[in-house]
């Protein structure tokens, strides 16, 4: 075959300069892959979460509601507001673990597993058609608890009792919150297991899918309503709570819709960082090409090359970078796409069917690959080869001076060492060159610090969200019990130093118009409560003699328009009303909407004197206790509260909450650390590409330093500080952009994962860390050019004329 | 835009093949500029073997950057082939020189990455002359005809100095163009090698083409058909040689133009 020379000189241009090649090949790559992992885990997790989710008819709402028969369902049902509804029955119990403890476990019972109507399971493994002391297993606990068909779950009710129950089936639950999110245990049963394991075959749950605008919360509460005063109340029930399922989200989208999106924008904008990273870096590679190319694009002229046959040459070159980088790139992005799904379906339990590449995000890497090298070449690619023949041939070589203020001033620093002075106006001599390698750096900077206050800033809001559980542990009191008795109880525990009993309630403010907001918790804690250290953001805490004050939280505010302090709102719980005066705001702490009381006014409101619903207990009022100590009084407060029959529940400590919590944030930070990391990596191959061409465009200079005696070390050293000048620089510049960069970023993620405000915090750790590695970027994109010009020998460089 | 060669058109004025009229150039500096070149004539005759001889700074690179169209004059006329070659836009200038005048560098200018034999295919893919498929044979005639077929795969650096000058000369035959313009071709090789590669000269000449160097070495344009001395910017004389030197340095007799192998001459 018969190739025209022209292209195979760019081809072994290509592979002569292969570690330049490589550079610029892989950073097209990480760019273009970068997009192509977020873009195709996205359209796979929509896919196959949403796409699911949508199948399975998820319920638009979900009410709770006193023990209740197949009757209601029906009554229900026959609403034409109402196109499905499912009852179910929700008990909580305890399974032994693999360990010989006893886990959080959720029992649910239908009538039968295989004629779900709303939110319907999928079976992965068994069957589905249960029988009497048969259960299927949600497959994320199954696999928590390393159980399959076949195997044995004990269970403990809440009266003591034991039960063993054949696991028959794994299923698939996309609708509740998983295992490895929640660390609780689901398992499906019949309403004839239950029977047998001594409970009465009642429901308490509905799940309801309304016939229209389904997706309109405002309509889905007012079915709800609907329900509830048309059917549920009149038939002598009570609504224990109403809402959408999910956290905060609208009706009929996955509970985690809003954060998996929120966090796929966020990590679409880092890929487009990395895309932009990118093209500087081709812009870079391209100029070096062309720079170190000068005097063949002279003699090529000089031999019969027209102007635009060289343009077609150096695009030729570009064109086969971005081929090269997207044969990298798509392989890579797909097998990224498959980790950040995986992870993303791991993270909410759903299952990923298929992986494959779409051809939109195909069209978009290809499109992206090809046209993003090929449009930044242009301006290089055109001032390149507009240079005269004679200038090409004879003036290469020859660096310019520049004459601009800053060149002045440099001029007049004279009292450093002359490698050190040569570095610096070096620095500074192309200018275009230098901004666009500190565009390049300066982002990646102000990225990988934005990172790094993201994580401070999570912490932080963890901190604030922790002085809100001022416990070492905590235990629940289902039935209730007297305020105390049960801090008696727990002070009779040697370890435990302090106890208070909280109550709870759910009620809903009545507004002037006599509307009903929505449900909201009410909470009676003693005005001095030593397990919580609310952080005020207006007004103060309660007060001994605050009868009829309240504190409420941020969320409130969000969720009520027109409250604030001072403002006098009247509260309902059950059948009871009373006004209340606000007399502070706490900041948000993942709550939802919530009011704070004084115990004394609490009980008036619900009519229960002395009872409380929670025990809190602290060990030492100054410090909290290790992970160890916390554990010891959890158990021992659980012992206690059994042997005296107060509670049979489980007890939660402060770090189990919390472990669960970081956990969760220390992998999304991963997945940014990562993005971050490919920023850099991007940044210190552009540093390297244009350290390459200063050398390059300084070659006959660094012929003449040696020529005059300039050791290996003193050249070295003219380039490597040079280098670090540029990364001091850029780090001064990404110091400057991580301030608002950073805040945006924490926000976007705070807002995504945690559905909260932004409690900003910046990260000087992240600030001095980036010193360290901007750094050895320097250093490490300096050494290569640095040999290439110590290589040079001095005759080589001085034959230019 | 179809590029005629001189041979193809009528442009000579009684065998004059180059006619450089009242030449200018001046370079500019901080204090007003250089003159290079001032009011330079010549002429160069078809089949002629000119030598252009001057000290460093004399001009002569200057006058035959202007003769190569590499770099314009101030005011005046270079006329090649009865072309005004300054006349033409860049890319006409670039072809035109790519068909009809063959240049040769100092430090032969090869391109670093393609073989001895893409570097001569190069010019004619530049200038598609030849078809694509007999590119490749014509270009190892031509190194053939210079000496060198059997390093026709190699890369420029691993060949010697006065073996890249020989594969430069290719170059400059790849579109058997009508004249060849050296500048200090030998200038930068040994003195064994320098007659070697200047007896490929004299053999191009008898072959018809028309040559003009430019050499600081008087000794080497003793050895040219006539000969011009430029100083600061001026021909300040010129002479014919009668009997035009083949002779080496050393004084032993050259080889005549007739001993130029058939094969080599067939293939020019």
């Amino acid at each position: 075959m018969h190739i025209p020379t022209r292209w195979i000189k760019i081809l072994k241009d290509i592979w002569s300069n292969r570690s330049r090649s490589l550079l610029v090949i892989f950073s097209i790559a990480i760019g273009v892959a970068s997009v192509g992992m977020i873009t195709n885990a996205g359209l796979m997790v929509q896919r196959d979460l949403y796409g699911s989710f949508a199948e399975g008819n998820p319920a638009s709402l979900e009410i709770y509601i006193s023990p209740f028969q197949q009757d209601l369902t029906s009554a229900v049902e026959a609403m034409r507001e109402v196109e499905d509804v499912q009852a179910r029955r929700v008990e909580r119990a305890s399974v032994l673990n693999g360990e010989g403890d006893w886990d959080d476990l959720t029992l649910i019972a239908f009538p039968d597993l295989t004629e779900l109507e709303v939110n319907q399971l999928n079976l992965v493994e068994g069957r589905m058609s249960l029988g009497v002391r048969e259960i299927a297993l949600e497959k994320q606990s199954a696999e928590g608890l390393g159980l399959a068909v076949g195997d044995t779950f004990t269970v403990k009710m809440d009266d003591d009792r034991t039960y063993d129950l054949d696991v028959v089936g794994i299923v698939h639950d996309l609708y509740g919150m998983p295992y490895a999110l929640l660390g609780e245990v689901t398992g499906y049963l019949n309403l004839d297991s239950l029977k047998w394991m001594g409970k009465p075959s009642y429901y308490n749950k509905l799940d309801v899918v309304v016939a229209e605008n389904k997706f309109d919360q405002e309509h889905v509460l007012g079915v709800g309503n609907s329900i509830r005063d048309r059917v549920i109340e009149p038939s002598g029930h009570k609504v224990g709570s109403m809402g959408v399922p999910g956290l905060g989200s609208d009706p009929g989208k996955h509970w985690a819709e809003d954060q998996i999106d929120g966090f796929l924008l966020i990590l679409q904008i880092m890929g487009v960082m990395a895309v932009l990273l990118s093209g500087g870096l081709v812009v870079n590679t391209v100029s070096a090409t062309l720079v170190q190319q000068i005097k063949q694009i002279g003699i090529m002229r000089s031999i019969g090359a027209v102007r635009g046959q060289l343009i077609a040459m150096y695009f030729f070159n570009v064109l086969a970078y971005s081929v090269l980088g997207l044969a990298v790139a798509l392989p890579l992005g797909l097998l990224g796409s498959w980790w950040l799904a995986e992870f993303a379906a791991g993270f909410v339990n759903f299952d990923l069917t298929t992986v494959n590449i779409s051809w939109q995000v195909l069209t978009l890497q290809i499109t992206l690959g090809l046209l993003m090298p090929l449009g930044v070449a242009i301006y290089p690619i055109l001032s390149g080869t507009r240079m005269s023949v004679y200038d090409a041939i004879y003036q290469y070589g020859i660096g310019s001076e520049g004459s601009g203020w800053l060149d002045r001033v440099l001029m007049n620093v004279r009292n450093l060492a002359p490698p050190i002075v040569l570095s610096l106006r070096n620095t500074f001599r192309n200018k275009a060159r230098l901004v666009f390698t500190l565009l390049t750096l300066t982002l990646a900077g102000a990225m990988f610090i934005a990172v790094f206050s993201t994580r401070a800033s999570l912490t932080v809001q963890i901190e604030n969200v922790a002085r809100y559980v001022a416990f070492d542990a905590a235990l629940g009191l289902p039935y209730g019990s007297r305020k105390q008795t049960v801090e008696r109880e727990a002070l009779r525990i040697p370890e435990i130093s302090a106890a208070e009993g909280w109550a709870q309630s759910i009620g809903v403010i009545v507004r002037e118009d006599g509307s009903e907001s929505g449900e909201l918790e009410i909470v009676g804690l003693p005005y001095d409560a030593a397990t919580i250290d609310p952080l005020m953001i207006e007004g103060r805490w309660l007060e001994a003699s605050d009868t009829s004050k309240i504190v409420v939280n941020d969320d409130l505010l969000d969720e009520e328009s027109g409250i604030g302090i001072g403002s006098e709102i009247r509260l309902k719980i059950g059948n009871r009303e009373r006004t209340y005066q606000i007399v502070g705001v706490t900041s948000k702490h993942l709550s939802g909407s919530r009011i704070y009381m004084e115990y004394g006014s609490f009980g008036q409101l619900t009519n229960r004197p002395n009872q409380v619903d929670t025990i809190r207990v602290r060990g030492n009022l100054e410090t909290f206790g290790s992970n160890v100590e916390q554990d010891v009084i959890a158990f021992q407060l659980e012992n206690r509260f059994e042997n005296a029959n107060l509670s049979k529940s489980s007890s939660i400590t402060r770090h189990a909450i919390f472990g669960d919590f970081t956990d969760v944030f220390d992998l999304i930070l991963v997945v940014l650390m990562v993005m971050a990391g490919l920023l850099a990596l991007v940044g210190g191959l552009g540093l390297t590409g244009t350290l390459g061409i200063n050398v390059l465009e300084r070659t006959r200079e660094i012929g003449v330093l040696r020529a005059v005696g300039a050791s290996n070390v003193s050249v070295r050293q003219v380039i490597v500080i040079e280098g670090v000048v540029v990364g001091l620089i850029s780090w001064v510049l990404g110091a400057l952009l991580s301030g608002p960069s950073g805040r945006a970023l924490a926000g976007a993620v705070i807002n995504a994962v945690m559905q909260a405000d932004l409690s900003y915090t910046y990260s000087f750790t992240g600030l001095l860390l980036w010193l360290v590695v901007v750094g050895f970027i320097a250093v490490f994109s300096s050494l290569a050019p640095a040999r290439s010009a110590v290589r040079l020998t001095v005759r080589e460089v001085l034959d230019y004329e | 835009m179809e590029i005629a060669k001189i041979s193809d058109t009528n442009g000579r004025e009684n065998g004059t093949l180059i006619k450089v009229k009242d030449l200018v150039k001046v370079y500019p500096t901080a204090a007003n500029g250089v003159e290079a070149l001032k009011g330079v004539n010549l002429e160069v005759h078809e089949g002629e073997f000119l030598a252009i001889f001057g000290k460093s700074g004399a001009g002569k690179s200057t006058l035959i950057n202007m003769i190569t169209g590499i770099d314009s004059p101030d005011s005046g006329e270079v006329q090649i082939g009865g072309v005004s070659i300054h006349s033409m836009g860049d890319d006409e200038l670039t072809r035109w020189r790519g068909r009809n005048l063959g240049v040769v560098y100092q430090f032969f200018q090869l391109l670093p990455t393609l073989t001895l034999a893409e570097n001569i295919t190069l010019v004619m893919d530049f200038c598609d002359t030849y078809p694509l498929a007999k590119r490749s044979d014509r270009a190892l005639q031509l190194l053939d005809q210079v000496g060198i077929r059997e390093h026709a795969y190699k890369v420029p650096s691993k060949i010697s100095g006065g073996q890249q000058q020989r594969v430069a000369i290719a170059r400059a035959l790849a579109n058997d163009p009508d004249v060849i313009v050296a500048d200090e071709p030998i200038g930068n090789l040994d003195s064994q090698t320098a007659d070697d590669i200047y007896d490929l000269f004299s053999d191009l000449v008898s072959l018809g083409k028309t040559l003009v160097i430019v050499t600081h070495d008087r000794e080497i344009a003793e050895r040219a058909s006539r000969i011009l001395e430029i100083s600061d910017g001026r021909i300040i004389s010129g002479r014919s040689n009668d009997a035009p030197s083949n002779e080496r340095s050393t004084g032993e007799a050259a080889p005549s133009p007739n001993l130029v192998p058939p094969r080599i001459r067939a293939a020019i």
